[in-house]
């Protein structure tokens, strides 16, 4: 039996889409997958987390079945992470590598069958993390980008935009003690870790900027009320769940 | 310069690497771990500093996947991106070091063997390609080539079948027999395309393990031509050995300095074997050379 032959099916779906996408483009759902998938992205202290929660209460209050996947969760690879970042082991090839292998397992065994099942998933951050931050590690910004292949295309990805100085400010007054690795001190850009954490997003900021029109990501003011932020995401979202109507687990 | 093939990593300085890079690749059982366990001694008889290294031995990530393996819920390309992973910490921080101190690398597999197992999981040639373009080229890359009529017996008779060598992530309804054949033949099938692409040696390994060290024996040593050679010193010859005249403006400071003591003590015996005799000969101790 020659199994290569048959066996090559690629991966899941063409990540990249031959063209960018336009505007136009952007709201329709892949119809793919019955599913609806919606993630969040935007730098630490860009209030992501927070809009996606309260998504999440007004998913599940409408009826839906909905999963949340959580950035770095996988229980095979978790460990390697953790083990990784602990000892200070990681470069930013391996650090690359570790947290696609993670979003790999969670892709196989969460995400897709999910998916596929006609489930509503939720994911705090996705591809775009790994992207701005391996390249503002020095990464290749093409190889990061192919590494990521095999990820199933969004629904929608919203990105809380914000100011540098506004999420810094945030993020300070909740803790004072910053990770090695969130706060870039990896790359020996400074040796005061919130000077180092500083520069480190606003790289990570430039490359998620440069990500909106490459990816169509879905622009939210991070900067306005959270309510009001919170009825344009429910806005966006309404429009694609209408079309999933059929899959509620409830009437 | 060295190369990689495509794309490097940050901070990875390609020149000034003078060691040597070489790969041994092949199937399951085909005897890989045999050679270079002969080869690695031999090589060190010759005076090189030998790294040798392989799959799953990075601090980093082997232990994870020696973990997750047990469970046998590894996805295809979870399964390939942690070998990537473990592969990128060896390279960054065994391989790369060793090259630069001059050793010669000896590892069991490199990227062939792991895009071969992603391929024939059906992993997109191209895909895989792109991660592993940050991979060195090698200096050599020996495929031990044996053919699945080989291959059955040696690993029945030695550790028998294993989950998965016997691709049972693949072919689950099969015993693990007919699973090792069909998978077994797969690799061998991708192998095939990688040394056309790769320009990979083959190696037949079919033959027995003394035959096939000494025909890697013989590659090897056109691969280390360029090498620095360790040349045994001669042995000292005892012609009469004459102290060096030290002139006049210099002698008080030869006499006195440690210098002319140790010179010396060298020339004691050697003076005294070539006189024939075992007594004071013309050492007198105080290192005064002009009087002899």
């Amino acid at each position: 039996m020659d199994i290569s032959s048959n066996l090559r099916i690629g991966p899941f779906e063409v990540f990249f889409p031959a063209q960018p996408v336009t505007p136009t483009q952007q709201h329709k759902s892949d119809s793919r997958y019955p599913g609806q998938l919606f993630i969040v992205e935007g730098i630490d202290g860009s209030g992501k987390s927070t809009q996606l929660l309260l998504l999440h209460k007004w998913l599940e209050s409408r009826g839906y079945g909905v999963v949340f996947s959580e950035w770095n969760s996988s229980p095979l690879v978790k460990d390697t992470t953790k083990l990784g970042k602990k000892k200070k082991m990681l470069t930013p090839a391996t650090f690359s590598l570790i947290h696609a292998t993670d979003f790999a397992d969670r892709t196989e065994k969460s995400i897709l069958p999910l998916l596929k099942a006609g489930a509503v998933v939720l994911c705090d951050r996705y591809v775009y993390t790994a992207f701005a931050r391996d390249v503002a590690r020095g990464m290749d910004r093409q190889w990061v980008r192919e590494l990521y292949d095999f990820a199933v295309k969004p629904t929608i990805a919203f990105y809380f935009r914000v100011p540098l100085d506004t999420a810094i400010g945030r993020i300070t007054a909740a803790r004072d003690c910053l990770k090695f690795y969130e706060a870039g001190m990896d790359l020996g850009l400074s040796d005061d870790p919130h000077e180092s954490f500083r520069m480190f997003q606003g790289r990570i900021l430039d490359e998620y900027e440069r990500m909106v029109p490459e990816f169509g990501l879905t622009v939210i003011d991070a900067t306005l009320p959270v309510e009001t932020q919170q009825s344009q995401v429910r806005q966006i979202a309404r429009r694609h769940l209408e079309v999933a109507k059929e899959l509620r687990v409830r009437p | 310069m060295r190369q990689t093939y495509g794309k490097s990593l940050p901070d990875m300085k390609l020149a000034d690497l003078p060691g040597k890079l070489i790969v041994i690749e092949g199937t399951d059982g085909a005897g890989r771990t045999t050679q270079i366990n002969l080869l690695k001694p031999w090589l060190e008889e010759l005076g090189h500093a030998v790294l040798d290294t392989g799959m799953t031995r990075s601090p980093l990530a082997g232990e994870g996947i020696r973990r997750a393996k047990e469970g046998n819920n590894l996805g295809r390309v979870t399964q390939s991106l942690f070998y990537a992973t473990d592969f990128v910490d060896r390279l960054e921080n065994e391989i790369i070091p060793a090259l630069r101190a001059g050793f010669v690398v000896l590892t069991d597999r490199y990227i062939y063997s792991l895009m071969a197992r992603a391929a024939v999981r059906g992993v997109e040639w191209s895909w895989i390609r792109s991660i592993y373009s940050v991979a060195l080229k090698p200096d050599a890359v020996f495929y031990l080539r044996v053919g699945i009529e080989q291959l059955i017996p040696r690993v029945i008779f030695t550790r028998g079948f294993d989950y998965w060598e016997s691709g049972m992530d693949l072919f689950p309804a099969s015993d693990m027999y007919e699973g090792f054949c069909s998978y077994q033949k797969a690799l061998l099938a991708e192998f095939d395309v990688l040394c056309a692409q790769y320009g990979l040696e083959t190696v037949d390994a079919s033959v027995d393990a003394k035959t096939v060290f000494s025909v890697l024996k013989a590659r090897i040593l056109n691969v280390l031509e360029d090498l620095h050679k360790v040349e045994i010193p001669k042995a000292p010859s005892y012609a009469p050995v004459r102290p060096a005249r030290v002139s006049p403006a210099e002698g008080p400071i030869a006499a006195s300095g440690s210098n002319g003591k140790h010179f010396e003590l060298l020339l004691q015996p050697l003076a005294n074997f070539a006189a024939g005799s075992n007594g004071n000969g013309n050492g007198n101790g105080n290192g005064n050379h002009n009087q002899h």
